[in-house]
C-alpha cells in the first residue's frame, strides 16, 4: 500500500483527510485554524482608513499649505502608499498569533503591483483605451467595467499569488487565500494612485487621498473573493468550475462598483458648477469593504467547522 | 514503502484545471470586451449637405470651422491635441487636376500652419474614385497667450477628391502619438464618404 503525501508540503505522510484531501499533521491543524483577530482587524482598519482622510482633511482646512508644482507631487506620492501601509500594518498587529511571513506578503503585494504596472495599466489604457468608449452610455460602462476593467485587474491579483506562493508550504491555511490575494490587492491599488498623482501632476489632497482610499479598499476587497476561491481550491475539493466562477465574481463586484461609484461622485450640474461628492465614493467603499471581506470570513469560517463536523477520515 | 508521486496527490479537479480554465475565461470575457469596444466605436451618425453624405464617429463634438468645411468633429475623449475628422469642399477652376490642386493646398497650408510638412503624397482609389493622399505634421498654433502647456505636435492625412467644379477634401488630425492607434477609425469614416 503506496503512502500519501500531504497535499500542502509534499514531504510528510498524510495522516487526516478533509473532503478527498490528505493532510500531514501539522497542515491539517493550520488548514483547521480559525484566526479570530481578522475580524477586528478589518473592521479597525477601515475606521483607521477613514480617519486618515479625516485628518488630512482636517490639516488642510486649517494649516492650508501652499505647495510647489514639486512638493505636491513628491507628497501626492506618499500620501499613496499610506493606505496599503495601514491595511499592512494592522493586519501584522493583529497577526501575531500565527503570522505569514512578512516577506511573503511583501513580495505578493510587490508582484501585484509589478503585474499592475507592467501589464494591467498598458492593457487598459493602450491596448483597449477605455476612456475613449467606455463612458458611451449606462449598459456600456457596467458591461466594459466588468468584462475589461474587472477581468483584467482580478485575474493579475490571481496570478500574482497562484504563481507564486500558492504551491508553497506557506500557504497552508484556507484563510492565507484572502490575505495573500488582499496583498496582491493593494498593491494594485498602489500603482493606481500612484499613476494617478504622476498623471496629475500632483493631487488636491483632499479628493486625492479619498480617492485613494477608496481604490484601495475597492482593490482589497474584490481581491479578497479571489483569495477565498483560491483557499478552498487549495484545501478541499472543488469542481472544475470553482475558480474561473470566483474571478467571475471579482470581476463583475469590480465593474459593477467602478459604475456605482462613477453614479454616486459625479452627482449632476447646477447653477453654482458641478455638484461633485467624493465623500459618497468613500462612504459606498467602506460599506463594499467590510461587507465584502466580513462575507468571505465568515465563508471561510463556516468551511472550517463544517470541515472538522464532517466524519474525519483518518489514514490508516 | 513508496511515496505517492507529486502528479498523483489528491488535488482536486478544480485546483489542477485552474492553470487552464482561469486563463481561459479571462481571455474569452477580454474578447467580448473587445467587441463591445469595437461595437461602441462603430456608432455613428448620418451626416448629409451639398450632396455629400458620411457617417461620423457618435458621440463626438461637432464644431464649427471655417467658410469652406462641411463637416468638422472631434472626438471629446482624446487627449492633447482633439482627434478630428473634417470634410471640407472648395471651388476650382475647370479642368484642374488633381495633382495640380493638391500642390496648391500643400501651398496654401504651408501659409497658415506652424511648421507645415508634407511626409508623403501618392496617388489613391477610395471606393473606385480617383484621389491624392497627403500626409502631414504641423504644429498646433493656439493664439490663447494664458494657455500654460506646449504646443501639440499634430499629425494627419488628407484625401483630395477633384470632382467637376469643386473638390472635396477629408481630413484627419491626431496628436502624433495617437496617429496611428485612431487611423484605422478615419479610414471607416473615409469609407462611409459619398458625393
Amino acid at each position: 500500500m503506496p503512502e500519501t503525501l500531504c497535499c500542502v508540503c509534499d514531504k510528510e505522510r498524510a495522516v487526516k483527510m478533509i473532503g478527498q484531501r490528505p493532510f500531514c499533521e501539522a497542515h491539517y491543524r493550520a488548514a483547521t485554524y480559525e484566526r479570530s483577530g481578522l475580524w477586528r482587524s478589518l473592521l479597525i482598519q477601515i475606521v483607521v482608513m477613514a480617519v486618515f482622510v479625516g485628518l488630512v482633511y482636517l490639516g488642510v482646512e486649517i494649516i492650508k499649505p501652499v505647495f510647489t508644482a514639486t512638493s505636491l507631487l513628491v507628497t501626492g506620492l506618499v500620501l499613496a502608499f499610506v493606505p496599503a501601509a495601514i491595511w499592512l500594518a494592522f493586519f501584522y498587529q493583529q497577526d501575531r498569533v500565527e503570522p505569514d511571513p512578512k516577506g511573503y506578503v511583501l513580495g505578493v503585494f510587490a508582484l501585484g503591483a509589478l503585474l499592475a504596472s507592467a501589464v494591467g495599466l498598458p492593457l487598459v489604457d493602450n491596448v483597449f483605451r477605455v476612456s475613449q468608449w467606455l463612458y458611451a452610455d449606462t449598459l456600456t460602462t457596467i458591461l466594459g467595467s466588468i468584462l475589461v476593467v474587472g477581468f483584467i485587474q482580478e485575474f493579475l491579483k490571481y496570478a500574482a499569488v497562484r504563481y507564486s506562493i500558492y504551491s508553497s508550504p506557506e500557504f497552508d491555511e484556507a484563510t492565507d487565500g484572502v490575505i495573500y490575494a488582499t496583498a496582491a490587492g493593494l498593491g494594485y491599488a498602489t500603482v493606481l494612485n500612484l499613476q494617478f498623482v504622476l498623471a496629475s501632476g500632483g493631487v488636491d489632497l483632499t479628493v486625492g487621498v479619498m480617492r485613494m482610499v477608496v481604490v484601495a479598499l475597492a482593490q482589497a476587497s474584490f481581491a479578497g473573493i479571489t483569495g477565498y476561491f483560491l483557499g478552498r481550491a487549495k484545501f478541499e475539493s472543488e469542481p472544475i468550475w470553482w475558480m474561473p466562477l470566483g474571478i467571475t465574481l471579482a470581476a463583475v463586484g469590480n465593474g459593477l462598483f467602478t459604475w456605482l461609484r462613477g453614479r454616486l461622485v459625479q452627482g449632476g450640474l447646477s447653477l453654482s458648477g458641478a455638484a461633485a461628492n467624493p465623500w459618497l465614493g468613500l462612504l459606498l467603499a467602506a460599506v463594499v469593504a467590510f461587507v465584502t471581506l466580513s462575507l468571505v470570513l465568515y465563508l471561510v469560517r463556516r468551511n472550517i467547522r463544517a470541515a472538522l463536523a464532517a466524519p474525519q477520515g483518518d489514514i490508516a | 514503502m513508496t511515496a505517492l508521486p507529486a502528479a498523483r496527490r489528491a488535488r482536486s479537479l478544480g485546483d489542477r484545471f485552474a492553470e487552464v480554465s482561469v486563463p481561459l475565461v479571462t481571455v474569452l470575457a477580454l474578447l467580448l470586451g473587445w467587441v463591445l469596444k469595437t461595437s461602441v466605436e462603430a456608432r455613428s451618425i448620418a451626416f448629409a449637405a451639398e450632396g455629400i453624405t458620411a457617417q461620423a464617429p457618435a458621440g463626438w463634438l461637432r464644431t464649427t470651422g471655417g467658410e469652406t468645411e462641411r463637416l468638422r468633429v472631434t472626438d471629446p475623449a482624446s487627449t492633447g491635441f482633439g482627434t478630428t475628422y473634417v470634410i471640407e469642399t472648395r471651388p476650382v477652376a475647370e479642368g484642374t487636376t488633381t495633382a495640380q490642386y493638391t500642390s496648391l493646398l500643400t501651398l496654401a497650408r504651408g501659409q497658415t500652419l506652424t511648421a507645415y510638412r508634407v511626409l508623403d503624397q501618392q496617388p489613391v482609389t477610395v471606393n473606385g474614385r480617383a484621389g491624392y493622399k497627403l500626409t502631414f505634421v504641423y504644429v498646433e498654433s493656439n493664439p490663447d497667450l494664458t494657455h500654460e502647456d506646449l504646443p501639440h505636435v499634430v499629425r494627419g492625412v488628407e484625401f483630395i477628391f477633384v470632382s467637376g467644379s469643386r473638390a472635396v477634401l477629408v481630413a484627419y488630425h491626431a496628436d502624433e502619438p495617437a496617429y496611428e492607434a485612431d487611423y484605422g477609425r478615419f479610414r471607416q469614416f473615409l469609407n462611409s464618404v459619398n458625393f
